[in-house]
C-alpha cells in the first residue's frame, strides 16, 4: 500500500499546507506554466537534503523533516502538516490520478456495507483543502468525499467555485448521497464552472423500500429524487453508483429499466462490487456476492443500460471474473494505494487494464478466483 | 391514434401484427396485448402492471416534480441538437471524369472552365472555417470529381489544423489515383466514399462503362492499403431493376465492404419529367428492401467472421433505442437547415442540402440560402426552418413513430413543389412508415439469428434477453 500519512517533525505551532519542490522555479515542476496562484512558489518547501532516515524541506514555515521517504518521492506532493501530532497527510500526491479529499467524517446515512463508517464529530479542514487545491497538478480530478459532504454544502459550494474560478484546469468528483440538494441550489450549479464537477451519487435498488433499508434511513430514497430533479434541472454531471450486495443484486436488472427510463440524465452508472473494510468487513459473508457465480443479473443490467444508451460501467471487478464480452466495461477502477494484485495476477496480459482487489479484500478468496488472462 | 388514461401519460399506439405498439413521447415503448389495451383504457390495470409501466417510465404523476422533470428530460433528448456549424459540405469543383447515365445535372465535362472556385470563393471558404466557433469539424468534398483540384483539397485541410477532432470525407469515383491524390488519402483522419453500384456489371452500364477495370483496381488497391474502416461505398441502384441481392453482397464483400446502404436513383430534371413513377417508391421497392435486409440478416448468422448492415436500417433502429446517438442529418427532428451544416457549391452558393444543390441545378426550384461572401443568415432560411419540425404536424402528433422519426423539408420540396402536403400523402412519411414497421418486426423476433444481427448493428458486446417490453 501507498503510505498517505507521513512522520514528521516541523516547527510552527499550528498546522499548514505546503507543496514539496525538489528546486525553486522548477520548471519540470507540475505547476509552473498554469493556473499557478502561487508564482513566488510562497506555499512551497524546498528540498535541502536527504539523511539516513529521510529527508529534509524548508519552507516559510521552516524545516520540515520527514521520515522513511528521500526527497525526489515526494517531491510536488501536497502536503497538510501538522507539526502537534508529528504527521503530515499527503492530501495530493503528485503523478497520482487517485487523490481524494475526506471532508468529513458526519454522515446522515448509514449504509449497511459502508467502508468509511462515520464519526459523530466533525473537524472543518476546508480551508487547508482549498489552500491545496490551489497548489493542485495541472489537470488534475480532486475527488471530495466523507462522510457527507454536503452537509456542509454552502462552504462545500464555496471551495468549489472558489478553486475552479482560480483554476480554469482543474475538475471535481464529489462523493454525495444526495440528501441536500434542492431547487433553490438550481441558479448557484448552473454556473458554467460546475460543468467540471461531476457528483457520484448511490442508488441501490429502485424500490424504495430497498434503498432505504440499505442506506438506514427511512425516506431516503424519495429525498434522493428530490436531489435528482434540482442536479437534473440544473444540468449537473451525475455518475450513479450502485454497489452490489445480497439485498439488491436480483434488483439489478429492473434497476437498469429505471436508470434507462427515469435517470437517463446520469452520464454514467457505476455498478461496484463491494470493499472488504468498515462495515462490510463483519458482514461479509451476509453481504458479498460472488458475480463470478452467477453473472446473469449484472449481465441484464449491462445489456439493458447499453441497449439505451446509458454508460454502465463495472467497479472493482477483476477482469477475469467478468465475461470476455464485457472486459471493456471493467477498468482498473481501485484507486492506487489501496489496490493489489494476488501472485497469481503476475503473468496476466489483462493486469494493467484490470481493477485488481482492493487491499483489504481477503487473500484466501482474492487467489482462489483469480485466473490469469 | 392516442390513448390517455388517468394514471398513464399519453401514448401513441400502433398496431403491429403482433399486439398493439405503445410509444409515449420520450420514446419509450412496449408492446401489448388486446387484453392489456382494453385494461388500460378502462384504467382497470392491475398493481403490478401499474409499477411495470412506472418502472418503464410510461407513468408520470403531475403532483410528482421527479417524474414530470426527468419526463421532460426524455423529450428534450429526442429533439435533435442541431447547434454550431461544424460540416461543412464543399463542392470545390463540378467538373468530372465521368459521365454517368443518372447525373445530368451536378457535373461539367472536365475540360470546362469556370466550374471551379475562384479565388475570391476559396477565400471565402476558408474565412468560414476560420470563424467557425467548435473545436471540431468535418469535411465533406462533394463534386463533380473533388479529387481534379487535390491542391484545393490540401488548402481546405491544411487551414483545419486548429480543429482538436477533423475529420474530412472525400467523395470520389476512384478513376483516377495520382500520387498526389494518395498522399492526401493518407492521412488518418481522411475518410473516402465512393459508389459501387451493386453488381459490376451494373457499375459498368450507369458510370465507369470502359473505364471500369480502372475503377476496381483502385478500389482494390485501396481496401488493401488501408484496410476496414477507411472506405465506404453507397450502391446506387435504378428501383424498377435493382441487382441481385446476393450479387451486391458478395461484390460489397469482396472488397471488405460490410455497411450497404442501398439508394434508388433520386431522378432529378429531366429524368424527373420523363419517368413520373421515379417520383415515389412502390411497394416492389419496399419489398426488395425488406428481402435485401432479411438476407444480410440470414448471412451474418451464418458467418459471423464480419458484420454486414444495411446503413439506413441500422440509423433507424439505433433511433429507437438511443436518443441523440446519431447525427444522421436526414433523419433528425426538428432538421433545421443552414444551421450545423451547409453545402457550398463550386460558385460559392450556399445551399442546405446536397439535394438542394441538385434541385437548383436542375430548374425545378432554388433552394439557396446565401452565399459564402455574404453568409446564410437570410430570410429565405428563416423561411425554411419555419417548417422543420415534425413537432406540431397535425399526422406526426398522433404517430407512434415521431419520437425516432424526422422532417426533410428540401425532400417534399423537391417531391411537392411545397412543405404543408398533408403528411400521410407524402413519401417521406410513407417510406418512414414502412421502415418503422420493418424495424419493429425484429425487434420482438425470438429468432436467434434476428437477435443475433439487431445486436450487431446497435454496437452491443452480448444480445440481450429481450429488446422490447412486451406485456401480456
Amino acid at each position: 500500500m501507498i503510505p498517505l500519512s507521513l512522520q514528521i517533525a516541523a516547527e510552527p505551532a499550528t498546522p499548514f499546507v505546503t507543496r514539496l519542490r525538489l528546486r525553486p522555479n522548477d520548471h519540470t515542476g507540475p505547476n509552473d506554466h498554469i493556473g499557478e496562484t502561487d508564482h513566488t512558489g510562497e506555499a512551497d518547501a524546498l528540498f535541502v537534503e536527504d539523511d539516513d532516515g529521510g529527508t529534509l524541506f524548508a519552507g516559510r514555515e521552516g524545516l520540515i523533516s520527514i521520515d522513511g521517504f528521500a526527497g525526489h518521492q515526494l517531491s510536488g506532493d501536497v502536503l497538510l502538516v501538522d507539526p502537534g501530532a508529528g504527521r503530515a497527510e499527503r492530501l495530493l500526491r503528485s503523478g497520482s490520478a487517485h487523490n481524494t479529499l475526506l471532508v468529513t467524517e458526519r454522515c446522515d446515512q448509514l449504509c449497511v456495507m459502508c467502508s468509511q463508517p462515520p464519526k459523530k464529530t466533525h473537524i472543518d479542514r476546508f480551508d487547508h483543502f482549498e489552500k491545496a487545491c490551489m497548489l493542485a497538478e495541472p489537470g488534475s480530478v480532486i475527488g471530495i468525499t466523507g462522510g457527507e459532504p454536503t452537509l456542509y454544502k454552502p462552504r462545500l459550494l464555496d471551495l468549489i467555485e472558489a478553486v475552479l474560478t482560480e483554476r480554469a484546469d482543474l475538475e471535481f468528483h464529489v462523493l454525495t448521497n444526495g440528501q441536500h440538494f434542492d431547487l433553490a441550489d438550481v441558479p448557484r450549479l448552473r454556473a458554467p464552472l460546475y460543468r467540471r464537477v461531476s457528483w457520484g451519487i448511490p442508488l441501490y435498488s429502485h424500490v424504495p423500500a430497498t434503498h432505504d433499508f440499505i442506506v438506514g434511513k427511512q425516506g431516503a430514497f424519495d429525498r434522493l429524487h428530490d436531489s435528482f430533479s434540482a442536479l437534473m434541472q440544473a444540468g449537473a454531471r451525475i455518475e450513479l453508483r450502485t454497489v452490489l450486495t445480497s439485498t439488491n443484486l436480483h434488483d439489478l436488472p429492473a434497476l437498469s429499466h429505471y436508470v434507462a427510463a427515469r435517470l437517463r440524465f446520469v452520464e454514467s452508472w457505476s455498478v461496484m462490487q463491494l470493499e472488504n473494510i468498515g462495515f462490510a468487513k463483519n458482514r461479509w459473508s451476509d453481504l458479498f456476492v460472488d458475480h463470478a457465480a452467477d453473472f446473469t443479473p449484472i449481465s441484464r443490467a449491462i445489456d439493458t443500460s447499453l441497449l439505451h444508451g446509458i454508460a454502465i460501467r463495472l467497479f472493482n471487478f477483476p477482469r477475469c471474473t467478468v465475461p470476455r464480452a464485457y472486459w471493456a466495461l471493467a477498468p482498473a477502477s481501485i484507486s492506487d494505494w489501496k489496490r493489489k494484485y494476488p501472485p497469481p495476477c503476475r503473468d496476466c496480459r489483462e493486469r494493467d487494464l484490470c481493477s485488481g482487489f482492493f487491499e483489504w479484500h481477503p487473500d484466501e478468496q482474492a487467489g482462489v478466483r483469480v485466473t490469469p488472462l | 391514434m392516442t390513448v390517455s388514461c388517468r394514471t398513464a401519460q399519453p401514448m401513441k399506439v400502433r398496431a403491429l401484427d403482433e399486439g398493439s405498439l405503445f410509444v409515449n413521447d420520450t420514446g419509450r415503448f412496449f408492446l401489448a396485448s388486446d387484453a392489456f389495451a382494453q385494461r388500460l383504457h378502462d384504467d382497470a390495470l392491475s398493481q403490478a402492471e401499474t409499477d411495470e409501466l412506472r418502472l418503464q417510465g410510461n407513468i408520470i404523476d403531475p403532483d410528482d416534480d421527479f417524474s414530470l422533470h426527468s419526463h421532460a428530460y426524455g423529450i428534450a433528448e429526442r429533439l435533435g441538437g442541431a447547434n454550431s456549424l461544424d460540416y461543412l459540405i464543399l463542392v470545390p469543383t463540378l467538373r468530372c471524369n465521368l459521365d454517368c447515365s443518372y447525373c445530368q445535372v451536378s457535373r461539367a465535362g472536365v475540360n470546362q472552365r469556370g466550374f471551379d472556385w475562384s479565388d475570391e470563393t476559396l477565400g471565402g471558404v476558408l474565412r468560414s472555417i476560420d470563424e467557425l466557433a467548435t473545436d471540431s469539424i468535418k469535411i465533406e468534398f462533394q463534386g463533380g470529381e473533388p479529387t481534379l483540384r487535390p491542391d484545393l483539397l490540401r488548402t481546405i485541410i491544411e487551414r483545419c489544423e486548429r480543429f482538436a477532432h477533423k475529420q474530412f470525407v472525400i467523395c470520389t469515383n476512384l478513376q483516377n489515383l495520382s500520387a498526389d491524390v494518395l498522399s492526401i488519402f493518407d492521412r488518418d483522419d481522411v475518410y473516402i466514399s465512393t459508389s459501387l453500384d451493386g453488381s459490376i456489371a451494373m457499375h459498368r452500364m450507369q458510370r465507369t462503362g470502359p473505364l471500369t477495370d480502372a475503377f476496381l483496381d483502385n478500389l482494390s488497391s485501396l481496401t488493401a492499403r488501408y484496410g476496414p474502416g477507411k472506405i465506404s461505398a453507397l450502391p446506387t441502384l435504378d428501383p424498377r431493376a435493382p441487382a441481385d441481392i446476393d450479387e451486391i453482397i458478395d461484390t460489397f464483400s469482396a472488397f471488405g465492404l460490410t455497411s450497404i446502404f442501398l439508394r434508388p436513383i433520386n431522378f432529378q430534371g429531366f429524368a424527373r419529367k420523363r419517368h413520373k413513377q421515379s417520383r415515389e417508391q412502390d411497394e416492389g421497392w419496399r419489398s426488395y428492401y425488406e428481402r435485401f435486409v432479411r438476407r444480410i440478416i440470414e448471412r451474418n448468422w451464418l458467418d459471423k467472421s464480419s458484420v454486414l448492415e444495411e446503413s439506413y436500417f441500422s440509423i433507424c433502429l439505433r433511433r429507437v433505442f438511443q436518443p441523440g446517438a446519431d447525427r444522421h442529418v436526414d433523419l433528425r427532428n426538428p432538421n433545421p437547415v443552414g444551421v450545423d451544416y451547409v453545402v457550398i457549391d463550386y460558385d460559392g452558393t450556399v445551399y442546405p442540402t446536397d439535394e438542394a444543390r441538385m434541385l437548383a441545378r436542375s430548374g425545378v426550384i432554388d433552394l439557396s440560402i446565401g452565399d459564402v461572401q455574404t453568409g446564410w443568415n437570410t430570410p429565405e432560411r428563416l423561411a425554411l426552418n419555419e417548417a422543420s419540425t415534425n413537432q406540431f404536424d397535425p399526422s406526426c402528433t398522433v404517430c407512434a413513430y415521431q419520437p425516432f422519426c424526422g422532417r426533410d423539408l428540401i425532400d417534399d420540396l423537391a417531391r411537392y413543389g411545397r412543405v404543408d402536403i398533408e403528411r400521410t400523402e407524402t413519401e417521406f412519411c410513407r417510406k418512414h412508415l414502412h421502415i418503422f414497421d420493418f424495424v419493429f418486426e425484429p425487434i420482438y423476433s425470438q429468432d436467434p439469428a434476428v437477435r443475433y444481427s439487431l445486436a450487431m448493428w446497435l454496437r452491443l458486446p452480448a444480445i440481450p434477453e429481450q429488446l422490447g417490453v412486451r406485456i401480456s
